[in-house]
């Protein structure tokens, strides 16, 4: 048991107890939506295990170093931008992949630019934007969000190298 | 379909990395990666219960209508700090954030408003936070939060610079 599993339970506990002194089916709803996202993410979270485990095991390392190292710079962020991209699902797939390959040897610019990318940019989120919003909605946020990742990616890089 | 993409992605990923593994160590290297991942997701379970009922917890508590009266009305650079409020804290994916934001186009709110809002559920979602912090760390979660942080409201204001009169081709394309 890690700090941050402490941490979330006491978060967890505190919002269910909220949830309950409310009084109004609260509680009862926050479980059902806590299940019903743990059935929706469940397999998915399985299959993100085992790439984790597979991309731990093959560990490429120098893969990684060489793309988006600590040597890599600029050209490490461009990369990280694409990559962030490409990256399929929700902050418990994403997460643990942007993990293990910070743990590989990816720079902090790096990694910083993949979770933003990711976070603004990500094909599967545009695959949600465009029935909702249309595509010049979509081509404004999405054009305009493509100098997000590289600005956060940039600033690391020259504040902390 | 939609609904199966992410599975199928993963699925795909997974065949080509158990590929790799297989042709380089044979059956055992394709075992061992797989109960690899099995142990890393038994070490997680904890904190991926409390993740899940936060999450939960959250969504319960904090109620859609009260973040869409915020910003209906609003208008300027007041609406688009506005609009960042309610991005940040509204939980859930896309297919929670989307109609919201459909919502809020049709009943009249500007670009600034809608870009603002969609990026700052990107780079400040609070909800989020925890898993980031639990997953990533704290050095790659603060980092990224101060240095994104100015984003939400400054991409709002330039949308609303630049193309609020688009708005209406946007609006009408919806329609139709």
């Amino acid at each position: 048991m890690n700090t941050a599993t402490i941490v979330l339970w006491v978060i967890a506990l505190a919002l269910g107890g909220w949830a309950w002194k409310k009084r109004d089916g609260s509680l009862k709803k926050g479980g059902v939506l806590a299940w019903k996202t743990a059935r929706q993410n469940g397999a998915l979270l399985v299959i993100a295990f085992v790439i984790v485990g597979y991309i731990d095991l093959l560990s490429p390392t120098e893969l990684i170093q060489s793309w988006i190292g600590p040597q890599s710079g600029w050209k490490g962020i461009f990369l990280a931008e694409g990559l962030g991209m490409l990256l399929p699902g929700g902050p418990y797939v994403v997460f643990p992949l942007i993990t293990i390959l910070y743990q590989s040897g990816a720079s902090l610019s790096a990694t910083i630019t993949l979770v933003t990318s990711w976070a603004t940019l990500a094909f599967l989120t545009v695959s949600f934007e465009l029935p909702f919003m249309g595509w010049r909605f979509t081509l404004i946020r999405w054009g305009l969000g493509l100098s997000i990742p590289l600005i956060a990616g940039g600033v690391t890089l020259l504040i902390m190298g | 379909m939609r609904k199966y993409s992410i599975h199928i992605i993963l699925i795909l990923v997974t065949c080509f990395l158990a590929t790799l593994a297989y042709r380089q160590g044979g059956l055992p290297s394709l075992a061992q990666g797989l109960l690899r991942g099995a142990s890393l997701l038994l070490h997680e379970i904890p904190l991926l219960i409390a993740a899940f009922l936060t999450a939960g917890f959250l969504q319960a508590l904090i109620q859609k209508e009260t973040v869409t009266r915020w910003l209906g009305e609003e208008a300027g650079f007041k609406g688009i700090l506005l609009a960042c409020l309610a991005g940040g804290l509204i939980p859930g994916g896309p297919y929670a954030y989307y109609p919201i934001a459909q919502a809020l186009l049709k009943s009249g709110a500007g670009i600034g408003v809608l870009v603002a809002f969609v990026t700052a559920k990107n780079l400040w979602s609070v909800s989020r936070l925890p898993m980031e912090f639990a997953i990533l760390g704290s050095q790659i979660t603060i980092t990224r939060y101060l240095i994104t942080f100015l984003i939400p409201p400054l991409i709002g204001w330039i949308a609303a610079g630049l193309f609020s009169h688009t708005i209406n081709n946007i609006r009408q394309g919806i329609r139709e």
